[in-house]
Formats: structure tokens, sequence, C-alpha cells
């Protein structure tokens, strides 16, 4: 556990491993002592406007060792830091509902065979999870195992297309993935 | 927008995963009381700026902790925890007056250290949960791809850093680079190769044959007749009278007069030089309004700014339709303007003809249009009232000319729209005036600067002129023909007078300002072309001879020209509105 205080200096570039076995290397940005929260980036140097870098909040005793590879400057200005709380929020909220989306198309509770023939079926249809059946186009269920025969509802002709799908599909699932049920 | 608050999360209602609610309570209130602006809304800077004073614990290495955290919210993140699980979320909150416990929203334990969990954690999904990592427990937060350094800004790819990936909305932003100086391009030393092309004898005919090049390289024999796609050369007996008598033809032609700057220039002949002839000017296939004395006859565009007063033999242009036509009457050689016109707005038009009112460029205008400006500014307001009273005459001519001068006058100034517009506007009379007015209102020249002339033109048409440009540009077609001149389109089918065509009476009531689909004919009552042609008609210049009274047609689509009627070649035809 290496506490590294005096070595912890802004702008150094240092190589460490974590006591979890991961190891990385990255650009001190801060560090605070009392909370022990070694803030590092990828990449070296001040990030411009927009510049994307990885960023790493690391608690300092989980460290088992490092290395100081560099020094550098600041690579945060302390008079450009701004906060733009409005875009902040606004990005979180849009990532918030692109995670609902997202997870919306996981079933839960259902198996990794069961949800590849779900994203395979919402390429081309409208699919939602009901518990663990498929509902296509809001009519068509599709029970476990997702067999052909466990296509049940709707029209006659959605039916027959939802079939044919399911068969398609795991044809092509399992060609590709033959350990796949 | 927070205002003065930290804020470092939205402050969180209720518990929270049996986190005690009273910490993250805490967490806010704490913010709350403390007045450091360390996290600012955008307007503030990091720590210190105002007061040194930190988060209630007085490090500066806690500001910066707190500013990368800040800007982690809204991320996805991984959070790696003591036992070895991560759990990947989007980053809600952080305990910033204690030891920073991390809120997640959406969270999910993506790999589960714990012993009872080393199965696959995918085998079982679990619904995305807002999950409460205690301070304790945290190991590491990772996010991917964080603008330390601030986001982009809105505006996106108009920023320097792209300057590699320049698209069009950002090349066309009003800030972009400046102009750069064009040089004309010279061929490379020992670049003779590229002659290659030119290659032409005494006679004109290139010394290189496709055809037998073709055969010679490839073998492969040409079918091809030239007799096919043009008209055989009789070369009998009277192919001498023939040739002599099309030379003579072309000559004339050729060596005709003209206002045209484009037509100047090929001819060798030299128009004086206006004000900033730019290149752009020069050698733009834009149709510009030209010159005032430029006014063919039916342009009757007053708007056209550039001519007052110069043509309005012919048609009953819209005023505003002019002002397109002027346009494009400028540029036009002033063969076709009125030369005769005696109205003193048309002198003054002449006078200022040269000076190129183009719209786009703005810049001709600067001189002439402070000549103009005094002169028309006056004039104008005679004009106008000419005018107003000419319409109702349905004098071709009379109507005709004050319009146009008016327009003509107008536009010089208005030519700057913003400039001209409003000299004109006063000056422009009530709608009640002209009954012709108000279709003339769409703006003409739309097709070019809707904000310049048209607004200008617009405006003196008064009433009903809207000073919108949209409807004009269709009628710019129009209004090209007129302010066209002779260079409107050769290539224009001729106007022909047919005597049977309809007559045409503008009614009284004027038009509601919106005229629709600029090519709208605008027919000056009345008077039909065939008089008041200038001498120098052009082909092409046909109006319809039908409007003796009625305008013939009123075209709100843009597509149907009268028959007989030019269609406007290109945006400077004015629409004559009904």
């Amino acid at each position: 556990m290496e506490a590294g205080g005096e070595e912890f200096a802004i702008g150094v570039v240092i190589s460490a491993k974590t006591t979890l076995g991961e190891e990385f290397e990255g650009q001190i940005v801060a560090f605070d002592r009392p909370s022990k929260l070694l803030v590092i980036h990828e990449g070296v140097g001040r990030a411009e406007r927009g510049e994307r870098r990885n960023v790493r909040v690391l608690k300092a005793n989980y460290i088992r060792e490092f290395s100081v590879v560099s020094k550098g400057d600041d690579p945060l200005d302390p008079a450009g830091c701004m906060l733009d709380l409005d875009a902040i929020y606004a990005r979180e909220e849009a990532a918030l509902r692109q995670a609902e989306i997202d997870a919306e198309r996981i079933g839960v509770g259902v198996t990794p065979e069961a949800q590849s023939i779900f994203d395979a079926l919402s390429k081309t249809l409208p699919v939602q999870w009901d518990k663990t059946d498929i509902v296509v186009m809001k009519e068509v269920r599709v029970r476990s195992p997702y067999m052909p025969e466990n296509v049940s509802g709707g029209t006659a002709a959605a039916n027959e297309r939802v079939k044919k799908v399911i068969d398609f599909e795991r044809k092509r699932l399992h060609a590709r993935v033959p350990g796949l049920s | 927008m927070m205002s003065h608050q930290q804020h470092m999360a939205p402050p969180s209602r209720g518990s929270v995963n049996g986190f005690p609610h009273r910490k993250l309570e805490k967490e806010s209130s704490g913010r709350h009381d403390n007045k450091t602006n360390l996290v600012r809304s955008s307007s503030g800077g990091l720590s210190g700026a105002e007061n040194g004073i930190i988060l209630g614990h007085g490090s500066h290495s806690r500001d910066r902790l707190i500013y990368v955290l800040t800007q982690l919210i809204g991320h996805h993140v991984d959070v790696h925890v003591k036992n070895g699980s991560i759990i990947s979320g989007i980053f809600h909150a952080t305990n910033s007056d204690k030891d920073f416990g991390v809120v997640l929203k959406m969270a999910q334990v993506i790999k589960d250290g714990s012993p009872k969990g080393q199965r696959y954690a995918a085998d079982i999904i679990k619904k995305p949960e807002t999950m409460i990592l205690p301070a304790r427990e945290l190991v590491q937060v990772f996010a991917k791809d964080v603008a330390l350094g601030g986001d982009e800004l809105p505006k996106g790819p108009g920023h320097d850093k792209r300057k590699d990936l320049l698209i069009d909305s950002a090349i066309s932003r009003p800030h972009y680079l400046e102009e750069r100086e064009l040089e004309r391009w010279a061929p490379d030393e020992g670049d003779s190769e590229c002659i290659e092309l030119e290659k032409y004898d005494r006679k004109g005919n290139r010394s290189w044959d496709q055809f037998e090049t073709n055969a010679a390289l490839f073998g492969v024999k040409s079918t091809f007749n030239e007799e096919i796609y043009t008209t055989k050369l009789e070369r009998g007996p009277h192919m001498r009278e023939l040739e002599k008598h099309a030379s003579r033809i072309a000559r004339e032609i050729e060596g005709e007069d003209t206002k045209d700057i484009h037509l100047a220039e090929e001819r060798g002949l030299f128009l004086g030089d206006d004000l900033d002839h730019d290149e752009e000017i020069k050698y733009s296939a834009v149709r510009r309004d030209t010159d005032n004395s430029k006014y063919k006859s039916f342009t009757n565009v007053p708007s056209s700014t550039h001519h007052v007063g110069s043509f309005n033999r012919t048609v009953n242009i819209d005023p505003k339709d002019s002002l397109a036509c002027s346009s494009t009457m400028g540029e036009e050689s002033s063969s076709y303007t009125f030369d005769n016109t005696d109205s003193s707005a048309i002198t003054q038009a002449r006078n200022v003809s040269q000076p190129k009112f183009d719209d786009p460029s703005n810049k001709p205008f600067s001189v002439g249009e402070n000549r103009l400006d005094k002169k028309l500014s006056k004039d104008n307001n005679e004009n106008l009232d000419n005018r107003k009273l000419q319409p109702e005459n349905n004098q071709l001519s009379a109507g005709v000319r004050p319009l146009i001068s008016e327009g003509l006058d107008g536009p010089p100034s208005s030519s700057q729209p913003s400039s001209s517009g409003q000299g004109f506007k006063s000056p422009e009379t009530p709608d009640s005036t002209i009954s012709v007015k108000p279709s003339v209102m769409e703006p003409m020249t739309s097709s070019r600067r809707p904000g310049s002339s048209t607004s200008s033109t617009s405006e003196r048409i008064a009433a009903n002129s809207v000073a919108s440009t949209p409807g004009l540009s269709p009628s710019s077609s129009i209004g090209s023909l007129t302010s066209e001149k002779s260079t409107l389109n050769p290539n224009a089918k001729e106007f022909k007078l047919n005597p049977n065509a309809k007559s045409f009476t503008p009614s009284v009531s004027l038009r509601p300002p919106n005229p629709p689909a600029s090519d709208a004919s605008y027919y000056y009552p009345n008077n039909m072309p065939a008089a008041p042609l200038g001498p120098g008609l052009p082909v092409g210049m046909t109006f319809p001879p039908a409007y003796g009274g009625q305008p013939v047609m009123y075209n709100p689509q843009p597509g149907t020209p009268p028959q007989g009627y030019m269609h406007p070649a290109g945006p400077q035809v004015r629409k004559l509105y009904l």
C-alpha cells in the first residue's frame, strides 16, 4: 500500500499496478490526500477543448507499485476549468434515456440464446420482451424455447412471417456458433 | 442553469437503496451552505477564482478532484470495488463532502468478483438499477472519453480544431476565414504538354483527328457521321454567297454594342469601368442587375435597383419585378435600355447605370449609391408620385416608366438592401397608388439577393409589397427578361406579337401582398410591348403581346410561362403578377 504522497505530483506521468492486478500508465491530474484519491488521465499533456481522454479515479492505497515515467506540466488549466452544468445534466439525461432504451432490449432472466434470437428479430421486426416471451409487432408471441412451433398469435400472415424469421435466424445462429443450442 | 449553487449532482430525494438519505442531503445542503463557487456554471472558473475557499475542506487538490468528478456526470463508468467486482453504469453523483462514495444509475454488475458470483455474470441478466457504492468499497472509477478540457462548444465543426475537415456548413459560416487573394493560373515551367489540346492550325481546325487516332491505336472503325448532328453544308455554287451572308450577320451581331459586361468583354468593348467590378461580377454566371439604362422594354420592375427609369417600355413589370430585373439589367447591354426615356428618372438612371447595382456584391453601389441616393431619393419621390398615378392609367409607357424609374432609382440605393430600402421606403407610395403594385410586391430579385434589391423594391411598391423576397425569386426570371435586356437570353424564343392574344386589364383591386410564386407574370396594363420596345430589343426579349390590358397570365406556379413569353432563363426573370 503505497501512500506515495510526495511522488504524486501533478503532471507526473506514472506507470502503475494495482492490487487487483490492473496495470496502467497515465499522467496525474490531481491527488487528494485526505481521500487518497488519485486522478489520472491517459495521454500526456493538456487536453484541448473537446479532446477526450480516459480518466481514472483511483484510491491510492490500492496501488501496489508504480514508477515515474516522466514529469510534465499541469494537465488542467486552472483558469480554464469551466463546468457547464447545463450541458452536464443534459448529457446525463440523454445517457439515461439511451440506457433505458437499451435496457428494454435486454430480456431479464433469459438465456443468451434467447437474447440473440431477440436481437436477430429486432433487426427487421419490432419486438419487445414480455417477461421471457418475445412479443413481435405487439401481436405475435414467441415463448421459450423460441422454436418455430412456439410462435403463436397474430394474423396468419404475421404468424407465418415470424415463424420463418425465427427459423432462419436459428439456422444462421447455428451456422455461426454450432454450440449454441 | 444553476445559478451560484455548487451542484455536483442533482439533489436526490428519498432514500436510495438504503444509502442513508441523510448523507446525501447533507451533501447538497452542505453545498448550499457553502457559498464557495468552486463549481459554477460555465461562466465560472474552477476554484479560487473568486474566493479561495474550497468546499469545506480548504484544499486545492480537492477542487481538482471535484472538477474531474463533476465532468464525469452522465458518462458511462466502470467502478471497481474491493472484492474485484466491476459495476458499470452512468455516473450520477458523488459525496464530495465526505469520502466520495459514488452513485450510479442504470448500473449493472458486469463482473462479479465475489466468490459466489464467479460464474459468468451475463448468464442471468438483471435489470439495471441505481446503485450506491460506499467509499470504503471503492477502488477505482474508470471512465472513457472524458473531455477534461471542457466539451466542444456547440458550434462544433466551425472550430479551429477541425481545420482539416472542413465541411460546407463550416465553410459557409459567416465568420469563416477571410477571402484569399486569387491568382491567375499560369502553367508551370516546362509544362508544355498541356498545350496539346489546344493545337489548332491556322484555320482553326484541330490538327488532331480523334477518329484517326482511335483507329490507329485501337483499330476501332468509326461510324461517326457529322451530318447526323449538324446541318449538311451544301458546298455548291451558292456557297460563297451564303458564307458571306452568314459572316455578315455574325459580324453584325458580334459587333453590336452591348451593355452587358460579359458580352462586352467578349467583343472587346470597353464599357467604362464601373465601381468595383470585381471578379465575381465580371465572370460569374449569376445574372445581376445591371445598369438601369439597361431596362428592357418589358422590365418595368421599378424595383430593380439599377435602373431608374430606364425601361419600361415593355412590360408592366411589377416594380418588384423590376427590381429583380434590374439586377439583370444592370449587366445587360444597354442596347435594350430605354434610351429614349425621357423621364427624369431615367436620365438619372442612365447616369447611374454605369455603376452596377448588383445586389450581391453591393460593392458597386458604394459609389453609385451615393450618387444615386441623392439623386434618386428626390426623384424617387417624384417619380413615385408619378408612377403611382401612371399605373392607374394603364399607360404602359407612363405607368411603366414611373414604375420602373421608381424601381430603378430606388434600387440603386436599394442595392444596399438596408440603406436603400430605407430611402426608398419613404417615398414609396401607398398601395393605393398603383394597382399593379401589389403584384410587384414580391421581391423579384429573388433569385439573387432577396434581401437587397427586392426588399427595396418591395418597399417601394409599398402597399402590397411584401418585403418578402420569396415571391420574387421565381418572378425574377420574368424580370430577367426585361432587365436582362438583350442579354437576357439570346437563346430564348423570340417574342412574336400575337394579335389574337387576350388582352389584359389590370384589376383595380390591389393584389394581396403575397403574390404567389414569382412566376406569375405581371403585365402592365395596356401597354404592350409592341410599341415601346426599344430599338435593340433582343431576340428573345419577347413580351407576350397579348397584354394590352389584362395580364395574360398569372402563373402562380413557377412553371408555365405564357406562350410566346420567353421563359426566364435565369433567376432574373421577372415575374409578372396579375
